[in-house]
């Protein structure tokens, strides 16, 4: 016990006890990682859309962009017991789910969680994404919202106001009006938001992206809870006649 | 579904609602089976969802953690398809439809599945390998020789931590978990927990853990140390030893 019974706060120089020794990553590790990524390219070609697709021996991985990636045909071969599908899709969005989950649960392990646990949905539920009652990709997003909704609901949802110092920590740069000044100008929700009221379109916004209550919306805002309430219905409603 | 606003009103800013986040608990679960039941609910929530998918996509992309994914790989509704049933019961001629590039070039396709075979066999095995921890540490209560939670580190680079003992955490304070390699960089926040519960640890910046790697809990403010550094008091703490 007395090696142990160091504070980390106290440790003097010279407690050679401690310096780490760290194993070697297993070569097995790096080989099974080379076939995978083959295995990988052998499922992107299978979900790349065929017009101008490139031989498979041109495939970049690290270039999304270039390869149109058909989500639809992914989330249909998940179904199938595809694997390396859902590694696509992982590859693809894991990334940005992490960021959505992110700004809902603000603190990584939490997001990572969702994300997770999303993915597994995904698979489990693959069967049934119908393309005609929506985008793959907005399916797939719905899920790590839902998810991440979820665990902010049941794991920590505390007052949240109090904290926000954190949340400000998490993403510096990041008020409602900087998110929504990121979407595409030509696109309908950037245009039918550009015409509310600021509040009305911080509301909006910020219950959406970090998932805050009407509770905490008010607080926020410094509005008085009945207000919000009306004010967001309200604002739906011409959100959608906006939108139609 | 009666009592509740769910079915009330306007079903389509319930629906949006929904989409948000916004509703009450209760509501939240009505809506949730609504969604199930309802198939003009169900179209109303997938219109809302497109319509501010966009928003999603303001999301920072964050590289997610090296062993996020395998963690869902292991999942077993993934795990247990990855060789079995659904593969061999899925109807061959779609999946061959989508590929007729490669028909009849049977030799590349054979050097193809010889090479998914040894990827899946290297993969089961090193799966196998990556099941285990390779180093865990025994953290004892500061003050007393009780075992209070244990911190396993896997080939794979995860760490968990899983607790033995119940914590009592104030409202206002949180459980940081800190570890230390190298006295040169210093203790690092691996964790913030706002309850003793099983959990990953961040792993991110931290190298593959070694022998005689001191993790530590300690108590600190909600959103962890202002410092970065331990501030609180030890609750536990213990040195990570090679598992055999």
């Amino acid at each position: 016990m007395s090696s142990v019974g160091l504070d980390l706060r106290r440790l003097a120089p010279g407690h050679d006890d401690l310096t780490a020794e760290y194993p070697a990553a297993g070569a097995l590790d790096a080989a099974a990682s080379k076939f995978s990524f083959r295995r990988i390219q052998t499922v992107r070609q299978r979900v790349t859309s065929y017009a101008g697709r490139l031989p498979p021996w041109e495939m970049r991985l690290s270039d999304p962009a270039a390869q149109p990636i058909d989500l639809d045909q992914s989330l249909r071969l998940c179904a199938q017991g595809e694997r390396d599908a859902l590694r696509l899709i992982y590859d693809l969005e894991g990334g940005r789910m992490l960021g959505v989950a992110l700004r809902i649960l603000r603190r990584r392990p939490l997001a990572e969680e969702a994300v997770h646990d999303a993915f597994v949905q995904i698979w489990e539920r693959a069967a049934s994404f119908d393309p005609q009652r929506g985008a793959a990709r907005s399916w797939i997003y719905a899920i790590v919202r839902h998810r991440a909704l979820n665990i902010l609901r049941g794991e920590v949802r505390t007052d949240l106001t109090a904290d926000f110092d954190d949340l400000a920590l998490a993403s510096p740069d990041e008020s409602p009006e900087t998110v929504v000044a990121m979407l595409s100008e030509a696109g309908a929700l950037r245009r039918c938001l550009d015409r509310l009221e600021p509040d009305k379109r911080r509301l909006i916004v910020l219950a959406y992206i970090h998932g805050l209550s009407h509770g905490e919306l008010a607080a926020r805002l410094a509005i008085p809870l009945g207000t919000i309430k009306s004010w967001i219905r309200r604002t739906l409603i011409s959100l959608r006649e906006c939108l139609a | 579904m009666s009592p509740h606003p769910v079915g009330e009103g306007d079903l389509d800013v319930t629906a949006a609602e929904f989409v948000l986040g916004l509703l009450p608990q209760a509501d939240h679960a009505a809506a949730e089976r609504l969604l199930q039941e309802d198939r003009a609910f169900a179209q109303a929530v997938a219109g809302w969802r497109a319509r501010f998918t966009e928003l999603d996509d303001t999301a920072p992309v964050l590289p997610p953690g090296s062993g996020l994914w395998s963690r869902i790989a292991r999942n077993p509704s993934l795990a247990a398809q990855a060789v079995g049933d659904r593969r061999a019961a899925r109807p061959q001629p779609s999946a061959l439809s989508i590929k007729p590039a490669w028909r009849g070039r049977s030799l590349r396709a054979m050097a193809m599945a010889a090479a998914l075979l040894l990827a899946a066999a290297l993969g089961y095995f090193a799966q196998d390998r990556a099941s285990k921890p390779v180093l865990i540490a025994v953290l004892l209560a500061e003050g007393s020789a009780q075992p209070a939670a244990v911190v396993s580190a896997y080939r794979d680079g995860r760490i968990e931590l899983a607790p033995l003992q119940p914590i009592e955490v104030p409202p206002d304070r949180a459980l940081q978990v800190w570890t230390l390699w190298d006295r040169a960089v210093g203790p690092k926040s691996v964790g913030l927990l706002d309850q003793a519960r099983s959990t990953r640890l961040t792993t991110e910046g931290i190298p593959a853990t070694g022998p005689k790697q001191l993790f530590e809990i300690t108590l600190e403010p909600r959103n962890g140390s202002p410092t970065g550094r331990p501030t609180g008091p030890i609750l536990m703490k213990g040195l990570a030893e090679t598992a055999l």
